[in-house]
């Protein structure tokens, strides 16, 4: 019930975008979708806590919790652009990310997987969140790249319509695009670097045949290319931009066609 | 009454026509002086702004008049696909006092209630109105006119919100600015050319943190006045290829007749790319940019046409404002147009009054033909009496005309006065009232009195 509140909410705040950008967006009102999206992270933060007392365990295992916390950390990472002029508004972009993940968890069903799970305590803990906001960054900085390539192709073909009003400045958006990049590289590196070690002490060597290793070593990759495409010479912060919205759209399409063939019902997400 | 004006603005013609059809100060006060020489044409003002240039006549006679103007434009339209015709407005008659005012507030502004609209009328006025000791090319009925469209713009803008909100062309450019760069601090500033609208654009960035301006001007020592008025430095326009990599932003505002900035130039200055995005105002007319510098990567280049795609939702915050400045030009309107209308009652009351003068002296000779036993004292009484008598007489019939004429409707009352009064229709003096000129200065070598002519084709004929 309550992340149905959350959804309701974290939605809410998506419609109040959309309804600023077809719209226009003065006065107090971006700031109200704002506060929204703030709501709907605290409700989503209770929903999941109470999972952790109901449970005795954090939502991190089972497609269904695990969605709802990538989600959560998604929702994180949103808040913590409000503090930058306009850069909230990259919500418009990284909301229906955030609702698409809390929507499926809804449908999969939030609760305990009924699978047992060797890599326990703290390290996984860690390997898991660290994980999340690994691939939350690389979606922050999707969604700031799509409104990146947006607002740059309204620049240059000056049509300066509502999606110049209402998208963030260039220079904003590449500014979270980078951080999206660094700290999601990071963030993947830690997470893939506690499951390696993990793995080799418990199993004697890096399972490169898990679904779970593939993904997450394409992933990793990609982090690289983006990176590399954001150094050198020329337009790098269009080239960032660009580079992250493929990047980001090969990992959901790798994961899902993962899931589809290799991935099966186990707990792969 | 015989006023028009004839020429083109954004509404008729995109910049490539309209930077063909501008004209410098020195072209605007030659084709004005061969205007006049070639036809009756006694007054004239050329307005010529990135947006509009506009001919401004008086009196217009006839048809041939119209066709002296239309050729001035034929010969800047030289080479353009279609003819000149094609892309001017032509407005005859009260419209054109209306469309004055409204351009002198900024409603015909491409950018709704701009500031900068209201110095440029005021600068293509004092042009044609002479420096003294160039021979003037308005008259009573222009200066009075431009005179009142500079009052009109001061009061709309003074007491309507029609200049609220960010809708000038220096505060559309640092919405562009800001929309790229997000914030402004540090940025830096290439301005071409060292015209006033610069300036005022500099400011408006400055305001915002901009900081580190370059001027380059073909005349150096204005690029280094307006640089110490900055705070910037100065370049020789000869090392604009050395300053443009240090830039963030462009602004270009130059009276050069060709493009400054080329494509060649900026590769020049750019083997490799540019690495940082490049927003580039381009305001001149002719363009001082060549199109082609903004398909490179990273670069934004903006013309004053492009301008007019970011004015839309700044027109809407100001259309709130359009009918109380509306209402403000009617009043206005009707005030020119009485005080134009008392242009030819004055004249016609002054011969009333004559004619009744004459008839005075002459019975009072009569009378003191036959009393020849009056003492001076009691002449002196007499006079007096005819004197006031006749005041009275023609109080109530001066006081009537003078409001009908008011009221709009008066040509009627002053061919009837001519006509009960035996007034011939001449005029052999200036009416009186030309106040603002005639308080201050004498009339300029080359200024003649107005005849006004009626002419049939009232109205817009656009």
């Amino acid at each position: 019930m309550i992340h149905l509140l959350a959804f309701l909410l974290y939605v809410g705040a998506f419609s109040l975008w959309i309804h600023f950008l077809v719209k226009g967006s003065r006065g107090e009102g971006p700031t109200f979708a704002s506060a929204i999206a703030g709501a709907a992270v605290v409700v989503h933060a209770i929903a999941l806590g109470d999972y952790w007392i109901r449970y005795g365990e954090l939502p991190l295992v089972g497609p269904g919790a695990a969605l709802s916390s990538l989600a959560f950390v998604g929702g994180l990472a949103l808040l913590a652009t409000i503090p930058l002029r306009e850069a909230a508004r990259v919500g418009i972009a990284l909301l229906p990310f955030i609702t698409i993940c809390l929507g499926i968890a809804m449908i999969l069903g939030i609760e305990p997987s009924p699978l047992t799970v060797d890599f326990q305590g703290v390290g996984f803990v860690l390997h898991v969140t660290f994980a999340f906001f690994g691939y939350q960054g690389l979606a922050l900085a999707f969604a700031a790249g799509i409104l990146y390539l947006i607002q740059h192709h309204e620049l240059k073909s000056k049509r300066l319509g509502r999606f110049f009003r209402f998208i963030p400045p260039l220079a904003t958006l590449d500014l979270l695009g980078r951080v999206g990049v660094w700290a999601g590289f990071a963030m993947l590196s830690l997470a893939l670097g506690l499951g390696w070690a993990w793995t080799t002490a418990n199993r004697g060597s890096l399972e490169v045949g898990d679904p779970k290793v593939i993904w997450a070593l394409l992933s990793w990759f990609i982090f690289v290319a983006i990176i590399v495409a954001r150094r050198g010479s020329g337009r790098t912060d269009y080239r960032g931009a660009m580079a992250a919205v493929i990047g980001f759209a090969v990992v959901i399409c790798s994961y899902l066609a993962l899931r589809l063939t290799v991935g099966g019902a186990g707990l792969f997400l | 009454m015989p006023i028009a004006v004839v020429g083109v603005s954004h509404h008729t013609a995109p910049v490539e026509v309209r930077e063909r059809m501008a004209f410098s100060d020195s072209d605007a006060a030659r084709a004005l002086m061969t205007l006049r020489s070639r036809t009756g044409i006694e007054e004239a003002v050329l307005l010529s702004t990135c947006n509009r240039t506009e001919v401004y006549l008086y009196p217009v006679l006839g048809p041939e008049c119209m066709q002296a103007v239309q050729s001035l434009f034929a010969e800047k339209a030289v080479g353009l696909e279609r003819s000149a015709e094609e892309y001017l407005f032509h407005r005859e008659g009260e419209s054109v006092v209306r469309h004055l005012f409204g351009v002198s507030a900024g409603l015909d502004s491409m950018v709704t209630g701009e500031a900068e609209i209201q110095g440029q009328v005021r600068e293509a006025y004092h042009r044609s109105a002479g420096t003294g000791e160039e021979p003037a090319l308005t008259g009573p009925v222009l200066n009075r006119l431009f005179q009142t469209a500079l009052a009109v713009g001061g009061q709309i803008r003074a007491e309507t919100s029609i200049n609220e909100g960010t809708a000038s062309v220096a505060s559309v450019a640092v919405e562009l600015a800001r929309k790229i760069f997000g914030q402004l601090r540090e940025k830096r500033i290439l301005i071409l050319g060292a015209g006033a609208t610069a300036e005022l654009m500099v400011e408006a960035l400055a305001r915002e943190g901009v900081r580190g301006v370059l001027v380059a001007n073909r005349t150096y020592s204005r690029a280094e006045d307006l640089a110490e008025r900055l705070e910037g430095r100065a370049i020789p326009i000869e090392r604009l290829t050395d300053g443009l990599p240090q830039a963030d932003i462009i602004l270009a505002s130059t009276a050069a007749p060709h493009p400054v900035l080329t494509g060649q130039r900026f590769r020049e200055a750019f083997p490799n790319g540019r690495h940082r995005p490049l927003l580039i105002i381009d305001i001149a007319i002719p363009r001082d940019v060549e199109p082609g510098v903004g398909d490179a990567d990273g670069v934004f280049l903006y013309n004053v046409d492009d301008l007019r795609k970011i004015v839309d939702e700044h027109v809407e915050l100001r259309s709130e404002a359009i009918p109380a400045a509306n209402r403000i030009i009617d009043d206005r309107w009707r005030e020119f147009r009485s005080w134009y209308a008392s242009r030819e009652v004055v004249p016609v009351i002054r011969r009333m009054r004559e004619q009744a003068e004459v008839h005075r002296a002459a019975e009072l000779e009569r009378l003191f033909g036959s009393l020849d036993t009056l003492d001076p004292e009691e002449r002196g009484r007499v006079e007096e009496f005819s004197r006031r008598l006749l005041n009275k007489l023609l109080h109530d019939p001066t006081v009537r005309l003078r409001k009908g004429m008011a009221r709009g409707g008066g040509a009627e009352l002053v061919d009837a006065v001519r006509f009960l009064y035996g007034i011939e229709d001449r005029q052999s003096s200036p009416p009186h009232t030309e106040p603002e000129r005639a308080d201050r200065e004498p009339r300029r070598q080359g200024e003649r009195a107005p005849r006004p002519t009626r002419n049939p084709q009232h109205g817009v004929v656009e």
